[in-house]
Formats: structure tokens, C-alpha cells, sequence
């Protein structure tokens, strides 16, 4: 049976579950805080799926893991070539591995960036993956045959569906809510399939598993879950909407009961968000504004073959920007990035920003930015402007955007090629907010308390000490002691080990109990304080 | 040497067929015949945009290299190819792989 117990629960708020827990559609989950922790979870600057989860995974923020969004981008010979970030771009260690390097075995199920699986002793099913390639994204390899036999588990309800997944950014329509929270209660369902079975046949010492389905349901189905924002007399569509969307939290409640308690008594369960969700009731088109003032310039199809070429088409519907790279300064790559690239000129003739002028154009397009108002109220729509330095410090700050945009709702710009560039919604969409969960309960796990917020970050220390593990002394993040009880926190002092490893050393496999070094722990300690890692 | 260079090209046909193979096996695609230097990646296997892209990791991993100029194969006078035969892929790997 697994020592510790880590769920995710993308998208989790305490917004949308406290209602839901009070009005006794999640029971366990009510339970389960009763008898545990609860706090606020702070997530990265940009509140999103890949570098959020993956700093779940490394306790290390994104200017040093490297991961800052879905897409990655790179500009060669003139256009703007695009891949998805995937595992061999996360430039940290991840708990899994070092998990295995301790002699552990790890189950890590759904959990995005896993694709190609890192190297460790145990099971790894990635997440967003389409279904045509978890096969190959399957460790071991015959897990996928054994899987195969379960009754009922279907890979292809069960793994990302790209096409699916662009409708959390551009909306469903309204024929389609019923099917879209149908299909996520059935999806939740095969993941749970697959944790059970291995628990049941497999235990590791730490399983993993992640559902992504609340973060999807607040997307696209925000107004029936936000007691602000349900309607005040449903028809009868509505109710049908918003009880399915009950059964879903009703199904995911009853998946926690049975996993915890499949656990067993001795273990601890940890369970966080990525980030949280609230209501987004406008939309800001920021490449159609940085057209507006003269920084990005859209590309023409350049002649009707191409319009009617596949490849044209395919752009078109990818959402992927096409701009006229020679005359265009600064542009947004994704909605998800919350970013602005600025193009540094190449060569003479080339329309970017001079190395010479970067400093003062950018602080010339913070200013503008800033000036971007309601047209209504007045008020401003971005809440901050951060350059690369401030919102990604680290190694790989270089690959970040230039610009990340807060917005006031905490929301997520548009891409798209539409006028004018803010535009209020027809209707309240649910949209990324900043704090998450975490949830904490087990043998040694303080009862009842809620803590102050803590750190993203903090969550590896956590897993790692739960597991009886020290913490590797260049995680960025603190175990949360006070989630423990004090007889617990007083038998089992906060270790700090030796420093992560390459991930690509290619040792992550080898049982490898590196003696901690309890006479340089106040050193080490010192050492972190002095680099601000801990108060 | 011109032997060397051909069974070379023909070491990367095979590594590129079989991770086609792996990667198709359960795709339902109706494609009939073994795929080889002519197959195509998305009419004849209905490769969609992420598949490519996988696909592309599959090779990285395989061949051990990243970062291949893999914009070189993909685009052509800066527009994305509509399709790609495997062929086409092998002759980019030869070309690449040992610089």
C-alpha cells in the first residue's frame, strides 16, 4: 500500500466546493478536510496547466524547470515554427524520479509532460496525450496490454482529445454542454479504473493520479456551478445541466473515498489544483490590439492556391497567430501564455526591434498597455504588466515571453483575429484564478486546521517528506510543517538532502540512498535563507 | 562508399517504418499494405497535425537527437507541407544526422 497519496484536481477552487461540499454532493470531501488540512494554494505567475503542474512535480518554478505554456515556439529562417513542450523540456528532476532513486516505486497517472515517460521504477500514463500515442507513452510498455483487458476502460475516452481541448478556449455551444460534461464523467471514470487496478495490483510507494475534468466543467460550465451565477429561475435545460454537473462531483467524491481508502490507514493523502477558477465576463483580443497600435501586422494568404491549400486551412483552425513576421514588433503566440513576444530584429531589412532600442520599446508598450480601458467604466483591464525578469526569474527566463499580462479576472487574452479588441462576453465563462487547493489528511496529518495560503512549490517538499525523504536542498519550496500534528513534526524533522539531479543523467532508475548529512542541515539551511528559499 | 551510404539510408527507412509501425498499429486507419518509402503520413495514414508532431518526437528519441531542423522538412518556401512521404523523412535524416 502507498505511504503517500497525491491527487490532483485541476482547476480545484474552494470557490466552486465549499457550496458543493455544504450542500452534501461531496461528503467525503467534507469528511476528509474535517479530519485534516486545508489552505489556499498559490500557483505560478501564470496560472496554467503545463507550467503549473510541472512545478508540481519539480518544486521548482518555471524560469528554472522551463516550461511555460502548451506550445513552444521558435522563430527560424523567417517563420515561426510550433511543437508542444513536452517531458524532455523540463530542464528539473521530478519527484518521480527522485521517488525512484530512493528504491520507491512510483504510479503517475494523467499528469501532464510525461510524454516521452521519464525513466523511473513504476508506472506512468501521461497526460495530455492523444490516444494514438499513449501506447507508446505507456511505462512499462505491457501496462498498456494489461490495461487493454479491463472491462470497460476505453483509451480513447480516456486520453486528451486536442480538438476537445481547443473548446475549453473557444467554447461549446450550447447543444453541446450535455455531452461535454457527459463525456468528462465518463473520462474521470477510466482514470480512476486505472489507479484502482494498480493499486489494488501494483502498490507503489507514492501514487499519483490527476483528474482534469473540474477544470474543463468550469470552463465551459462556470454558470452552473457559481452560486453568483446560477440562474435564478432555470429552465429546464439549465436544471439537466446543472444536475449532471452535480453527478460529476458526486462520481469524483466517491473516487477519492475509494482511493484513500484503498491507501489504507496508514497512508497520507495530499490533494491540490494547479491554480484555481472564477468568473470572466470579458475578453481582450490582444493581437488585434497590438495591430491597432502598429506593432503586429496579420499575414494574407499569398495567393488562392494557398487559401485553398490544407496547410492554410490547418493554421486557420490550429488558432495559431499568422502574421507578417518582417513587419511585426511585438505579438501574442498563445492565449495561454498571457504573453507578448517581442521580435528582435534578425538583419537590416527585418521589421523587429533593435537590440539597441528593446529597453525602450518595451517600456514604451507597458505604458500602452496599461491605458487599456473599459470603454465603459473606465477601469483598466490588465492588472499588471511583468517583464521576463520579474515574472520568470531563473535559467530559462530568455525563453520566456517578454511581457506577462495579468488581467484583472486573472483570465486568459484571446489570439484570435477579431474586432474590437475588448469584448464583453454574451455569457460568464469560468476562467484560471491564482489560488488553488490543498487538502491534506492521514496518520500524522493535523485535524481540522486550515493553514495560511501556501506556495505551489511547496507541494514537492510535501510529498517528499511524506514519503520519509529529505528534501533536495534546490527545491524552491518548504514542506508545510504545520499541516502535521506536532507529535509527528517533533518525530520527523525536516530533512534537507543533496541537490536534485540532471534530469538526463541517466540514473534516475538506480536505488541510490544517499546518506543525509544532519550536521550540514543548518548550514544548508542558512544557505537557503540567504537565497530567500525560506523565511 | 556509395554501398555505405545506401544501407545507411536504409538503417534509417527501417528505424522510421518501424516507429511508424508502433506508432499506427492500433490507428484503425483502413491503410492497406505495409507502409514503406512511398507511404504518406496523412493520406495514407491520416496523420493529423499532433501526430506529426509526436511523430517527430518518436525520431528524436529514437535517434537520439534534438533539435533537428525539423522547420526544413516541414516547411517549404515558408508554408507547411501538406503531406510528407517517408521517403522524403528518411532523405531529411540522412542529410541531418550526421552533422
Amino acid at each position: 500500500m502507498p505511504r503517500t497519496l497525491l491527487i490532483g484536481l485541476d482547476g480545484a477552487t474552494f470557490r466552486i466546493l465549499d457550496p458543493l461540499m455544504a450542500d452534501g454532493v461531496m461528503p467525503f470531501l467534507r469528511t476528509f478536510i474535517a479530519g485534516g488540512v486545508r489552505a489556499g494554494l498559490l500557483s505560478t505567475i501564470n496560472p496554467v496547466t503545463p507550467p503549473a503542474w510541472t512545478t508540481v512535480m519539480t518544486g521548482r518554478s518555471p524560469g528554472h524547470h522551463g516550461v511555460f505554456d502548451f506550445v513552444r515556439a521558435e522563430e527560424r529562417h523567417g517563420e515561426v515554427y510550433f511543437t508542444l513542450y513536452d517531458a524532455r523540456d523540463i530542464d528539473c528532476e521530478t519527484i518521480w524520479t527522485i521517488v525512484s532513486r530512493h528504491g520507491m516505486k512510483v504510479t503517475s497517472l494523467n499528469f501532464p509532460m510525461m510524454y516521452p515517460h521519464p525513466d523511473i521504477s513504476g508506472f506512468v500514463i501521461p497526460g495530455l496525450t492523444s490516444w494514438r500515442h499513449l501506447k507508446l507513452g505507456t511505462r512499462p510498455p505491457e501496462l498498456y496490454e494489461r490495461l487493454r483487458q479491463l472491462d470497460g476502460l476505453d483509451f480513447k475516452q480516456m486520453a486528451w482529445d486536442f480538438e476537445l481541448g481547443k473548446k475549453v478556449v473557444y467554447g461549446v455551444e450550447p447543444e453541446e454542454v450535455e455531452s461535454w460534461v457527459r463525456f468528462h464523467i465518463q473520462r474521470e471514470n477510466h482514470w480512476f479504473t486505472v489507479a484502482r487496478y494498480l493499486m489494488e495490483h501494483d502498490p507503489c510507494d507514492l501514487t499519483a493520479v490527476l483528474w482534469d475534468g473540474p477544470d474543463k466543467l468550469f470552463h465551459i460550465c462556470w454558470r452552473f456551478l457559481d452560486p453568483e451565477y446560477m440562474p435564478g429561475a432555470p429552465t429546464e435545460w439549465e436544471r439537466t445541466i446543472r444536475d449532471l454537473c452535480l453527478e460529476y462531483f458526486r462520481r469524483l467524491d466517491s473516487y477519492l473515498a475509494d482511493l484513500v481508502t484503498l491507501a489504507g490507514p496508514a497512508a497520507q493523502t495530499i490533494i491540490v489544483s494547479d491554480h484555481g477558477f472564477g468568473p470572466s465576463t470579458e475578453e481582450l483580443h490582444l493581437n488585434t490590439w497590438l495591430a491597432e497600435q502598429g506593432y503586429l501586422t496579420w499575414r494574407a494568404p499569398r495567393s488562392d492556391e494557398e487559401v485553398n491549400s490544407a496547410s492554410w486551412k490547418r493554421r486557420l483552425k490550429s488558432n495559431f497567430v499568422l502574421l507578417d513576421w518582417r513587419c511585426t514588433k511585438a505579438y501574442a503566440r498563445t492565449s495561454s501564455s498571457n504573453g507578448i513576444y517581442i521580435r528582435r530584429q534578425q538583419a537590416p531589412d527585418d521589421g523587429g526591434v533593435p537590440e539597441s532600442e528593446y529597453e525602450s520599446f518595451r517600456d514604451e508598450l507597458i505604458r500602452r498597455l496599461h491605458g487599456i480601458v473599459h470603454p465603459v467604466t473606465g477601469e483598466r483591464i490588465i492588472k499588471k504588466v511583468l517583464t521576463r525578469e520579474q515574472a520568470y526569474p531563473g535559467p530559462h527566463s530568455a525563453s520566456a515571453p517578454d511581457l506577462t499580462l495579468v488581467l484583472r479576472d486573472s483570465g486568459f487574452i484571446s489570439i484570435r483575429h477579431r474586432a474590437p479588441a475588448l469584448q464583453l462576453r454574451a455569457e460568464v465563462s469560468g476562467t484560471h484564478c491564482p489560488e488553488g487547493i490543498f487538502l491534506a489528511a492521514g496518520p500524522g496529518v493535523a485535524r481540522g486546521a486550515t493553514l495560511d495560503t501556501l506556495s505551489i512549490i511547496d507541494v514537492a517538499p510535501a510529498v517528499l517528506h511524506s514519503l520519509g525523504l529529505a528534501v533536495p536542498e534546490d527545491l524552491e519550496g518548504r514542506v508545510p510543517i504545520e499541516m502535521f500534528d506536532s507529535a509527528w513534526a517533533n518525530s520527523r524533522a525536516v530533512r534537507i538532502g543533496a541537490a536534485t539531479r540532471w534530469p538526463s543523467d541517466g540514473s534516475a532508475v538506480a536505488v541510490d540512498e544517499v546518506p543525509d548529512d544532519p550536521a550540514g542541515e543548518a548550514a544548508i539551511f542558512e544557505r537557503l535563507k540567504s537565497l530567500g528559499y525560506l523565511e | 562508399m556509395e554501398p555505405a551510404v545506401r544501407l545507411e539510408e536504409q538503417t534509417i527507412l527501417q528505424d522510421i517504418v518501424m516507429i511508424l509501425q508502433e506508432m499506427t498499429s492500433d490507428w484503425d486507419t483502413g491503410f492497406i499494405g505495409g507502409i514503406g518509402p512511398e507511404t504518406r503520413l496523412v493520406h495514407d495514414l491520416g496523420c493529423e497535425s499532433i501526430d506529426v508532431v509526436q511523430f517527430v518526437v518518436a525520431i528524436e528519441e529514437r535517434f537520439k537527437r534534438r533539435n533537428l531542423p525539423i522547420e526544413k522538412l516541414l516547411m517549404v518556401d515558408d508554408r507547411y507541407v501538406d503531406d510528407l512521404r517517408v521517403a522524403e523523412v528518411v532523405a531529411f535524416l540522412h542529410r541531418h544526422l550526421s552533422t
